[in-house]
């Protein structure tokens, strides 16, 4: 019986307490729906925009090099472990050997960022700078894995030169 | 832990739908058991008709996901519910075209990003 009154005394406080904390929650308190809102874009581009001069001089080179049809996806809202995509045919063996060194070229030099991924050209060659990832396909292979249409939400970047589409 | 004779899901697109690891390659410092990243060969136990590949065809494969829990380097651990693998060819680009379920990131310092890339999870 002594437990049970003292558990009764436990819960008049309990309700006193509450009761307080109630007023002062009406007194003081305001409802927090979310803590700043959505991040604010500025920022966000800041922070995109190193990435993003990066892979549209690298979409550059490639052109350059004569590689066709050139897409730089920005993937950041769809997966969190990369930033860009750029998607983009080339013909041959040694023009992905071309293009892919000197992709490693600017990085390393201009950009000091180092890509991992295949060493040796392959029919679907990709290069990992970590915030950008490069994919060189031959047309067959880029109509067989057709990663445009898997990444299709994603927001294409306007590039500053004219590539030729498919 | 994946070791001669388990048995393992597909899980991509490319046809087949039942391996068996017939032989463990690759895997660094522990030459019996395979895990998340490890190449394997296998055998295809099972296929689903009319595709390129065949019941009984001898191919490499990709572990993404095992029973075996998986410590990252970041401390995660991550146990799967079942064990997975990814059918690639000599060179490492996969047989199908889409991967599904979740693959774990680590695969990416392992130079599988083509499997991160065509997977619709990455954990």
């Amino acid at each position: 019986s002594q437990s049970a009154s003292s558990s009764n005394v436990n819960f008049g406080r309990g309700d006193d307490a509450d009761k307080l904390l109630e007023d002062l929650l009406k007194q003081h308190g305001e409802v927090v729906y979310s803590s700043g809102g959505p991040p604010d874009p500025t920022v966000e581009a800041d922070d995109d925009a190193e990435c993003l001069s990066f892979a549209v001089s690298l979409a550059k080179a490639a052109s350059e090099i004569k590689a066709t049809d050139i897409r730089v996806l920005c993937v950041r809202r769809l997966v969190y472990w990369t930033r860009f995509f750029i998607i983009l045919t080339a013909f041959s063996n040694a023009q992905i050997d071309a293009i892919s060194s000197k992709m490693r070229d600017i990085g390393e030099k201009q950009f000091s960022k180092v890509a991992s991924g295949d060493t040796k050209p392959n029919s679907w060659t990709l290069l990992d700078f970590g915030d950008v990832v490069v994919h060189i396909f031959l047309p067959q292979q880029r109509a067989f894995y057709n990663l445009e249409e898997f990444y299709g939400n994603a927001t294409p970047i306007e590039l500053p030169f004219d590539t030729q589409r498919q | 832990m994946i070791q001669p004779q388990t048995l393992l899901n597909v899980a991509d697109n490319s046809g087949a739908r039942k391996l068996m690891c017939i032989r463990v390659i690759g895997a660094a410092g522990n030459q019996r058991y395979a895990r998340i990243g490890d190449v394997i060969i296998a055998v295809i136990k099972d296929a689903v008709p009319q595709m390129p590949l065949e019941r009984s065809e001898v191919i490499r494969a990709v572990i993404v996901r095992t029973r075996k829990e998986f410590k990252g380097d970041d401390g995660i651990i991550i146990r799967y519910d079942d064990n997975a693998a990814v059918i690639i060819d000599q060179k490492g680009n996969p047989k199908g075209t889409r991967v599904f379920g979740a693959v774990a990131e680590e695969l990416r310092e392992l130079n599988l990003t083509k499997i991160v890339s065509l997977a619709p999870e990455v954990l």
